[in-house]
């Protein structure tokens, strides 16, 4: 039994180990933006999917390049020949040149020491996503995810947290549309962008998407409580307006339509970035001689809030309703190759067990510190705290792991995720590869 | 004359090759300039440039972007102003390993360049 474990935990070690050594030559990333715009991952990502501040401007621009010149497309193709006449039907039908879709695939070794039916090795885990996305004439934005196939139980009660019992796949993991929706850039020429469809309310400062290490997510803004399937980076059917202001202030509010409810949920976010390149990509003004913290230091803070009812299904109508809120805060601060991440959580519901009524204050905490090393070996170690209390007592989990590619589309990870809950302690080693192209 | 003439065409000439582009070496990702008649200060900024940059990308994008005044991702102007937004995102971007003296001379180098391809 012991050599089992050591064996599996050398295996983990020293495929890491050895991993970096393969330092290609040459990166080559190709998914659906990168192809776009013929540039590589790195123009918005650190270690894909994390955003770095471009992508994070590419996103709140509704993937359309930020500060972008009316007409700078037509001098460069005057000037370059980069895009021939032949092109005009696609400009005049608002099609993309490319079809703008792109794969990512993941397979996961798990290690459970305390897993229930003994299995503590577990390879079973993968997953394959269609992502597309891209923008139509630069009027409108749009973005979507697909999961084609996904190993692993459904999201049910706090066991669906677990890394050895998921995947990294949002939490409706069966074959399903994920993200699906359109955003109005600009609407009727004023900064408010409108968007339409099924897509993860904006609350968090983060997409849960455009993290280091997405599974497990962040205690903070993924928590559920009793029965109630309802979490905070959940996508849902909605529309949401949107804006930046001012180079540097984000707001964003929104209604979710919910299966069998006779009214709909509420949310909103504001957040301020302080320093870095502002919310539109542009670089900060500062001087190339002397030095000022400020020439790397970038703080983003932000709030959010979301007041919503969920019930028990019977015949496509909700009963025994619990109206349940959040409200957070959230800041990120980024000095050059340290990024340090804090969020927190505040939820009350009325009924979370759908049967019962007792009401349930909750409350969690997420705290995370990486350093990315950067070229020539793109690796980040990272640390997480979190902490979460749902009613029940506090679970802590401590995650140390370390995340390389080697490839700007190919990504490794290695994390151990030690967790003290009331009902005990539980290790977890997990290892990803994931790929996108 | 006639000797006066040809010696005024050639200095044209001479001159106006000076000015009319880049010297560039090779063609793709293996896109160079060729340095030689570079000032000894554009000189060793240029040798900055050809061992920080290409980390990332390649010389081809630097001098494509100088040669037309539009940078040829984003479809911009490359001007002055863009130069220093380039170098201060270099600057800021984690793993670039450069620091601000050599932003600086990447970005007075782009700037001559400019004026030496008429942009």
């Amino acid at each position: 039994m012991f050599l089992k474990r050591v064996t599996a935990a050398a295996l983990l070690t020293l495929g890491f180990v050895l991993a970096p050594l393969l330092v290609p030559e040459k990166a080559d990333a190709i998914p659906a933006f990168s192809r776009q715009h013929k540039t590589e991952c790195s123009t918005c990502h650190t270690i894909y999917p994390e955003l770095n501040e471009f992508g994070d401007a590419f996103l709140k621009n509704s993937y359309v390049w930020p500060h972008k010149k009316n007409g700078a497309k037509a001098v460069s193709a005057a000037t370059q020949g980069g895009e021939p006449a032949g092109n005009e039907w696609a400009t005049i039908s608002g099609l993309p040149l490319q079809l703008p879709i792109s794969l990512t695939a993941t397979a996961d070794l798990a290690y459970d020491n305390d897993a229930a039916d003994g299995n503590k090795v577990n390879l079973s885990t993968r997953s394959l996503t269609l992502h597309a996305g891209g923008s139509l004439r630069d009027v409108a934005g749009f973005f979507l995810t697909y999961n084609l196939y996904s190993q692993g139980a459904g999201h049910a009660g706090s066991e669906a947290l677990t890394p050895a019992r998921n995947t990294n796949t949002p939490p409706n993991n069966d074959p399903d549309i994920d993200e699906l929706f359109l955003v109005w850039r600009h609407a009727l020429n004023s900064p408010v962008n409108l968007k339409v469809g099924r897509f993860e309310p904006k609350l968090s400062l983060w997409k849960k998407s455009n993290r280091i290490l997405p599974v497990p997510s962040y205690a903070s803004t993924t928590y559920l409580v009793g029965n109630s399937p309802f979490s905070s980076d959940a996508t849902e059917d909605g529309i949401e307006l949107n804006a930046v202001l001012g180079n540097r202030l984000f707001v964003a509010a929104g209604i979710v339509d919910r299966d069998g409810q006779d009214r709909e949920d509420g949310y909103g976010h504001i957040s301020y970035k302080f320093g870095g390149t502002d919310l539109k990509g542009q670089e900060p003004e500062l001087e190339l001689e002397g030095e000022s913290i400020w020439d790397y230091l970038a703080i983003t803070t932000g709030v959010f809030g979301y007041w919503g009812q969920n019930g028990q299904f019977n015949n496509g109508i909700a009963q025994n309703l619990n109206n349940f809120r959040r409200i957070g805060a959230e800041a990120d601060i980024l000095y050059k190759r340290l990024h340090l991440k804090g969020s927190g959580s505040f939820g009350r519901d009325s009924n979370p067990t759908l049967w019962v009524r007792q009401e349930v204050d909750s409350r969690a905490y997420t705290l995370e510190g990486e350093y990315y090393l950067g070229a020539p070996v793109n690796l980040v170690p990272l640390f997480r705290y979190e902490h979460l209390d749902t009613g029940n007592g506090g679970t802590k989990r401590f995650i140390p792991a370390l995340a390389y590619s080697p490839l700007q589309n190919l990504k490794l990870s290695l994390e151990y995720i030690h967790s003290e809950a009331p009902e005990g302690n539980s290790n977890t080693a997990f290892a990803s590869l994931a790929f996108s192209l | 004359m006639k000797k006066f003439l040809v010696t005024m065409l050639l200095l044209a000439a001479t001159a106006s090759s000076a000015h009319a582009g880049l010297k560039v070496v090779g063609r793709g990702d293996a896109m160079r300039l060729d340095p030689t008649s570079f000032p000894p200060a554009m000189k060793a900024n240029y040798d900055v440039m050809r061992t920080k940059c290409v980390k990332c990308h390649t010389l081809e994008r630097t001098i494509v972007a100088i040669q037309t005044g539009v940078a040829p991702i984003s479809g911009q102007p490359f001007d002055r102003t863009a130069t220093k937004a380039y170098g201060i995102k270099m600057l800021r971007k984690p793993d670039s390993n450069m620091t601000k003296p050599e932003v600086k001379a990447t970005v007075d180098l782009m700037n001559y360049l400019l004026s030496e391809a008429g942009q």
